[in-house]
């Protein structure tokens, strides 16, 4: 159960990083729109 | 300081310097795609692993796609390194049968994210958890990926400010290969070779077990040493093969490799400077970072080395020779070797914490107030004292940007660097890289200095040292402010010390908090995870917003970004915002320290 807990904490904080990302990009086509 | 600390650091920043130029010019080559010596060996592996991977190493990826690869490629290794340690057991190569129960969850968590980010925190005593697979695969590999990564980075965002109206910053894959079969590769078995010749062991044993000279029975563990020593250095990785780490003297025997190892820590972080001014075709660009980068180092390893050569009042009141001599180093040596001494023990601290290296030769909680705060302050600096791998120089050029940002803000004039202008896009992403370092390093420290976990029913498992695997008690320590070695300001000095490594992917820990517990095993992690994917997105962001602009002709109202003053502004720059941000923390542990130490001495 633990292992579980641990690799979706992994999978989560990506998931996290990528929507940053997406964010950064908007943030990006604003500045320059 | 003696003579002997200045002979010894002059030798070793001047052997830096030599080596700085020929690395740079040489990882130019290897970064623009152009053959090099090693072509006709390694050129068939590279192309190999192109083919295998199915990429076209030629397609230019726009930044929001280099980013992906590097999230998804990092996740990937981070759950296979996961999932290795966790099944040791049932792997091969453990002769000490070592399995689940000495690498639980919340570790195994902590030790994959951190190899995976460069970072090489370890929570756990590897000779008593790890198995030779474990280090070799699991772990081994990141120590070459995650270094890959970070020169990937650093390469993607200086081709940032080196393109004209591009669409993309590089190709990731093409990057992260050439890195690790160019650079790294002849780098680490040139090492490996010397460390060999100098006494480590590289065998796949079991543990050695003999009688001592006291007729007791000592276990002497060994294993594959010198092929993880030379790329930990190299890769700024740091994790030890030992729990002592490079203090053991399987892993640093003498002073020469002592030399060595200084030399593969700082050597490629170094020679990106010179990358960088090849690749913006401006070689003095490359210096200027350079000398903003040695002007705080020296001064660091000046004030570090010097604050532990005048010792400690305590030392004083026993009557303990403080000042150097022929027969002995003075000062304060806890927690020194003493085949080192002071000044190679202090070096090591400066660049092992500049960089994002963690390795260390003795141990940092034993310093004094004034030597211990130095490699705190370079890891708060987010690692830009040459740095990662990589890191170092995105770090330093996110330094870059704000200065730049704050001198055109001083002459009302845009901002540019290298030609381009620097906007709202590129500042905010500059300063988001920034806040987050912080939020994370104070935010963490200032929850671990306050929790206080109950120490009994099934929350007590998250702040308790599960001692049942090493065959000891459990520790159930409750507050995590009781699982370290000292109360006080030096005890939070602890607290601030290990999640500013975390989160500057340093690794290197004050030695004087037990941290393998879920609480700071999870919540480290995050602070790794944090401080460098959530770093790394902005700047690729910046990136891509810089590599889509046209060039601005300088003119004469442009700031020069190639000279000694603009060296002199980025320190400046570099200081202010570690001082800003981080002084009441400073103020509360080492700072506060010191003079609770000098008052010893007046009373």
């Amino acid at each position: 159960m633990f292992d579980l807990l641990f690799i979706s904490l992994s999978v989560g904080f990506f998931a996290l990083a990528l929507a940053c990302a997406r964010g950064c990009e908007k943030l990006q086509g604003g500045a320059h729109g | 300081m003696t003579l002997s600390a200045i002979l010894q650091i002059t030798l070793y920043f001047a052997l830096l310097l030599l080596l700085t130029k020929p690395l740079g010019a040489y990882m130019a080559r290897v970064f623009t795609g152009q053959s090099t010596f090693l072509e006709r060996a390694l050129g068939p592996i590279e192309r190999g692993t192109y083919r295998l991977l199915g990429v076209d190493p030629e397609q230019d990826m726009h930044w929001s796609t280099y980013c992906r690869a590097l999230l998804v490629f990092s996740l990937t290794s981070l759950l296979f390194s996961y999932a290795a340690l966790r099944l040791q057991g049932f792997l091969p190569l453990n002769p000490q049968h070592l399995g689940a129960e000495q690498m639980p969850p919340d570790l195994a968590f902590n030790t994959a994210v951190s190899f995976t980010t460069n970072t090489n925190w370890q929570s756990y005593a590897p000779e008593a958890s790890l198995s030779y697979f474990s280090n070799m695969v699991a772990l081994a590999i990141h120590n070459w990926a995650s270094a890959a990564v970070g020169m990937a980075t650093a390469i993607a965002v200086t081709r940032g400010f080196a393109r004209k109206n591009a669409s993309g910053i590089g190709n990731f894959w093409a990057d992260v290969v050439r890195a690790t079969l160019y650079v790294l590769l002849p780098l680490c078995l040139i090492g490996a070779i010397i460390f060999l010749a100098l006494g480590v062991p590289q065998n796949f044993d079991a543990y050695a077990v003999v009688t001592t000279l006291e007729g007791h029975q000592q276990t002497i563990a060994l294993g594959p040493v010198a092929s993880q020593e030379a790329i930990k250095q190299l890769g700024t990785n740091g994790g030890g093969f030992f729990n002592a780490n490079s203090a053991h003297p399987f892993e640093n025997p003498s002073a020469l490799s002592n030399l060595l190892t200084l030399l593969m820590i700082w050597s490629i972080p170094a020679a990106l400077t010179q990358t960088f001014g090849k690749l913006v075709g401006n070689s003095k660009q490359g210096w200027a970072l350079f000398g903003a980068m040695a002007s705080l180092a020296l001064v660091g390893v000046i004030v570090c080395t010097s604050a532990e050569q005048a010792g400690t009042p305590h030392l004083e009141r026993a009557h303990i020779q403080t000042a150097a001599s022929a027969t002995q180093p003075g000062g304060n040596m806890e927690g020194k070797e003493v085949r080192f001494g002071i000044a190679a023990s202090a070096l090591f601290a400066e660049v092992s914490t500049g960089a994002s290296c963690g390795a260390v030769n003795s141990m940092h909680d034993s310093y004094t107030p004034l030597g211990g705060l130095v490699p705190l302050f370079n890891m708060l600096t987010g690692e830009v004292i040459f740095g990662g791998v990589g890191a170092g120089l995105y770090g330093m050029l996110t330094f870059a940007v704000l200065a730049v940002f704050i001198a055109g803000l001083m002459v009302g004039r845009t901002p540019e660097y290298l030609g381009k202008k620097i906007e709202k896009f590129e500042v905010q992403m500059a300063m988001l890289a920034l806040l987050v370092l912080a939020a994370s390093v104070l935010g963490f420290t200032a929850l671990s200095s306050t929790l206080d976990w109950p120490t009994q029913g099934a929350l007590a498992a998250l702040n308790t040292w599960p001692g049942s695997a090493y065959g000891a008690a459990d520790s159930v320590y409750g507050a995590a402010t009781h699982n370290l070695n000292n109360s006080g300001p030096h005890g939070f000095s602890e607290i601030f010390y290990a999640y500013a490594s975390a989160t500057g992917n340093n690794g290197s820990a004050f030695a004087g908090i037990s941290a393998n517990t879920p609480w700071y095993n999870t919540s480290l992690a995050l602070a790794i995870l944090i401080g460098r994917f959530l770093m790394i997105v902005p700047l690729l962001g910046m990136a891509g917003a810089l590599a889509a602009k046209g060039h601005v002709p300088a003119s004469s109202g442009t700031f020069p970004t190639d000279t000694p003053t603009f060296a002199g502004l980025l320190v400046g720059v570099v200081l202010l915002v570690g001082a800003l941000t981080y002084f009441p923390g400073l103020a509360l542990g080492p700072i506060v320290e010191h003079f609770q130490l000098q008052a010893l001495a007046t009373h």
